[in-house]
């Protein structure tokens, strides 16, 4: 039975009717769909490539994205920050290893004004539909408060984990008590004293629940599946070191090139089953056992997957909160949900002032989040049936001048999302550039390069780590990962360095 | 019985879950207990619990080495399951004033040492072998048991509260048979004899160490409080007359073992079984407790309360 309410779009979503009258605004060179670190990094690199006749699409009243959404308590990114931030706008006062979700939407937003972005922005603006007409060679946006936007080129930069999800599970909505989303929370709610459940056992949920066990009186933590959780080595700034970045950047980016590097070697790990994948399960269990004494907490925490096959998780502080006097863990499926709380299983109520979803995102492998049409009124999402296909991750044939970021197999597993961006980021410049410059009215990726490309890609997926067997976000419902990656982030570079004119069909304007 | 879809029996256990607050603790019947049944119910309904938890733990050791996915699911399902009808006993033996404030009741010492057994051991033992051991215990033990409890205690909860069990056992038989007769589909001859090569597992002879006496304690108990031995043993031949209905279900090694167990169990004459097991019995009772390691943590887990 399926009761879950439809994903919801964060609490600032604009919610205007769609007017009557349909206002079109003149055409600009590049339409970008997104305020998030890909449509911002987009349009800085493309303002510095000299193209500044932009506009951005964002749905909500600020820039952000992930970072302005997700701001739970104990929110942070899991790559280290150095390397989680732009090359071409390093910041040398990260305050910690790992930065805290404020923190990195405080680097965003300076990054809007340091470049000024703002004059691009067209806030509370919500794509509904974004169509190729072929015969001027225009994307239109249309958005709900029944405008049109127009672009030369378009940019999809919606991002991939935007729109929360809640589980299915039934007689979710008999709930009466208070429910919170990781990724829409609740900061006027009052935790303190309170009994609260935590539903998921993912990237959020184990950085909200060592600080929710701090406030609430009880906090009950359901689990399906564990995941690996290896150590994070998070730390202070020292002083000296932001010092020394702001006086000698050339070290920040050795540092960064050292992360960097760091990162790459853990593809070895996480891609691949190799001998360096056994030695992270070591490190895995080593964790949990220093840290989980009691045997049978233990086996309930040990995965039952390859390391890789799914995201690692970092943490030095969730096992040990799960050991507080107030916490529990429960293992036993969910059977329904009723007025008071959580029906388990083994027969039990668990029953909850507040349940809080730290259940993920609707990640379409498929589909896509709104219509995108195409030449002879293709559909995307028709195109996708079985699984997301794209060239190099970035353009599909049939949608000429369209450009994706965090398009199909372009995960990463084991690096920062930003070194993969920045690579299709450039790649869109070079796009946006060969279409000015030939003055194109299409720039169109041909559909033989395309199967090519794929073919290879899911040869390569089928030996890696996370088509082993678990089933996780990265795999559609018949087994297809059409999400990450295979391979390192220097062999994504590599690939996304050149625009190979041979693969397009180009229609001068 | 033919092989079941388990498939379509995940979807069924998953719409069947109930849960303890579906029953009316405080409802009239209570006190049909007879004063002469107390204190012997309290014992039977303390193993009974216990047998309970014990197969839950057998479950959760299935799940873990499930052969697919589905059958990890229904594993999953099972381990709550029993636990849920130990924590329904348990709430019963409430009911019943026969708890000790919140404490849980003591396990009788062969109960203890199966549950140390399936602490240590269980995750690491084929689950063809468990896989045909837990049917055995769950048509004998929780078969003859909950049945011979019917006949003898008048308590409409309690009745009420068996035929929600009784309809989870069901499907929990259903899929037992099902896997026995799945392991010995088409089982070449090096496969089964590496099946029943198991038997030398030292894991496996510890747990038939515990097994052993745990049946012939659990005979003794029953008969103490008025259960014709023939009924447990009638229960018990059951297993042989569903395992062994179809060519699988025989050619699986498993089920052959614990047949021909089964019937020297039955056969009170075949004194080369029961001498030396009911000796067995005799010196478990002699464990002191205080030897035995601390009560695994999952234990804990039970409670009578139907809410948290
Ligand atoms: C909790 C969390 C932690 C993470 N930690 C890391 C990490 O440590 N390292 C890492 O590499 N990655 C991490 N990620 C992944 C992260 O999503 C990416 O790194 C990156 O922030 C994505 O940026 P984006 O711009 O593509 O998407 P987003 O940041 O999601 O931005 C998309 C923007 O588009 C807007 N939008 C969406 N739909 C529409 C529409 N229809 N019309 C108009 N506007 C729309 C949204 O409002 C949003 O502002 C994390 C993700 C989450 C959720
Ligand atoms: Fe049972
Ligand atoms: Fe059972």
């Amino acid at each position: 039975m399926t009761n879950a309410p439809p994903s919801r779009k964060p609490k600032t979503a604009a919610k205007k009717t769609p007017a009557k009258s349909v206002k079109k605004h003149k055409p600009a060179t590049v339409l970008i769909v997104g305020a998030g670190f890909a449509g911002l990094g987009t349009a800085i690199r493309l303002q510095q490539a000299g193209i500044k006749d932009m506009v951005i699409l964002e749905r909500a009243g600020e820039v952000g994205g992930t970072w302005r959404d997700n701001n739970y308590p104990g929110a942070a990114c899991d790559i280290p920050s150095n390397l989680y931030s732009y090359s071409f706008d390093q910041n040398p006062d990260w305050s910690r290893s790992f930065s805290g979700s404020g923190e990195i939407l405080g680097y965003i937003k300076a990054m809007v004004k340091r470049f000024g972005l703002e004059k691009y922005i067209r806030f509370n603006q919500n794509v509904s539909d974004l169509a190729f007409d072929e015969e001027p060679g225009l994307w239109h946006a249309t958005t709900d408060s029944g405008e049109i936007f127009s672009g030369r080129a378009a940019v999809m930069a919606q991002g991939p984990l935007s729109n929360a999800s809640f589980p299915d599970i039934s007689g979710i909505e008999k709930y009466q008590g208070h429910k919170v989303h990781s990724a829409a929370w609740d900061h006027d709610y009052d935790f303190r004293g309170k009994k609260v459940g935590v539903i998921g056992t993912g990237a959020s949920a184990i950085q909200i629940i060592p600080e929710l066990v701090k406030d609430a009186s009880k906090l009950t933590v359901f689990q399906r599946t564990p995941a690996w959780v290896v150590p994070r080595p998070d730390f202070d700034t020292p002083d000296w070191q932001k010092t020394l970045f702001r006086k000698v950047p050339a070290s920040q980016s050795a540092l960064r090139k050292g992360l960097y590097l760091a990162h790459e070697s853990m593809a070895l790990a996480v891609i691949w089953n190799s001998p360096m994948t056994r030695l992270a399960e070591r490190l895995g269990r080593w964790h949990l056992k220093r840290q989980v004494k009691d045997r049978w907490l233990r086996r309930q925490l040990t995965p039952d997957y390859r390391i890789g096959c799914k995201r690692i998780l970092v943490s030095n502080d969730y096992y040990p909160a799960l050991q507080q006097s107030n916490c529990k863990l429960i293992t036993w499926p969910i059977s329904r949900m009723s007025e008071n709380g959580i029906l388990t299983a083994e027969g039990i109520e668990h029953q909850f002032d507040c349940i809080v979803f730290a259940t993920g995102f609707d990640v379409g492998h498929s589909g896509t989040p709104f219509p995108v049409r195409g030449t002879g009124g293709r559909k995307l999402d028709e195109d996708w049936k079985r699984g997301a296909q794209a060239y190099k991750s970035i353009n599909v044939a049939g949608y000429p001048n369209l450009f994706l970021t965090f398009g199909p197999n372009s995960g990463p597993g084991h690096n920062s999302a930003l070194v993969y961006m920045e690579s299709q980021i450039d790649y869109i410049v070079k796009g946006v550039k060969t279409i000015l410059d030939k003055n194109l009215k299409a720039l169109s990726v041909r559909g033989g390069a395309q199967d090519e490309y794929n073919s290879r890609i899911q040869k390569r997926l089928a030996k890696t780590n996370w088509n082993s067997g678990c089933k996780s976000w990265y795999l559609t419902e018949d087994g297809v990962n059409a999400t990450m990656y295979p391979g390192f982030a220097t062999q994504y570079a590599r690939q996304m360095a050149s625009l190979e004119l041979k693969d397009y069909e180009l229609i001068p304007a | 019985m033919a092989m079941i879809d388990l498939d379509k029996m995940l979807v069924k256990v998953k719409s069947t879950q109930w849960a303890l607050s579906d029953i009316d603790w405080d409802a009239p019947g209570a006190d049909l207990i007879t004063e002469e049944q107390w204190p012997k119910l309290k014992e039977f309904m303390t193993d009974l619990m216990w047998i309970e938890h014990v197969g839950a733990r057998a479950f959760a050791a299935m799940a873990k080495k499930a052969p697919t996915d589905t059958l990890r699911e229904i594993y999953t399902y099972f381990h709550a399951e029993e636990q849920r009808h130990a924590n329904v006993e348990m709430a019963l033996m409430k009911r019943w004033g026969m708890l000790d404030g919140d404490e849980l009741p003591e396990p009788n010492i062969n109960l203890r040492l199966i549950i140390e057994w399936l602490d240590r051991h269980s995750d690491e033992v084929p689950v063809y072998v468990l896989g045909t051991v837990v049917p055995m215990l769950e048509i004998a033990l929780d078969g003859a048991l909950c049945k011979f409890l019917l006949d003898t205690v008048d308590d409409p909860v309690c009745h009420q509260a068996f035929e929600k069990i009784n309809d989870d056992e069901s499907r929990h038989l259903g899929v037992g048979f099902s896997v026995m007769e799945m392991q010995g589909h088409g089982a070449t001859y090096i496969k089964t004899v590496e099946m029943a090569a198991q038997i030398a597992n030292p894991r496996v002879i510890l747990g038939i160490a515990s097994y052993f006496p745990l049946l012939n304690k659990m005979r003794d108990n029953v008969v103490a409080m008025g259960l014709s031995e023939e009924k447990l043993y009638a229960c018990m031949e059951k297993f042989e007359k569903i395992g062994g209905r179809t060519k699988e279900g025989r050619s699986n090694p498993w089920f052959q073992i614990i047949k021909f167990h089964s019937r020297w169990m039955v056969d009170r004459s075949n004194k080369f079984y029961h001498v030396p097991v009911d000796a067995l019995v005799k010196a478990t009772s002699y464990i002191p407790r205080k030897l035995l390691p601390a009560v695994p943590s999952w234990v804990r887990e039970l409670t009578y309360e139907p809410t948290a």
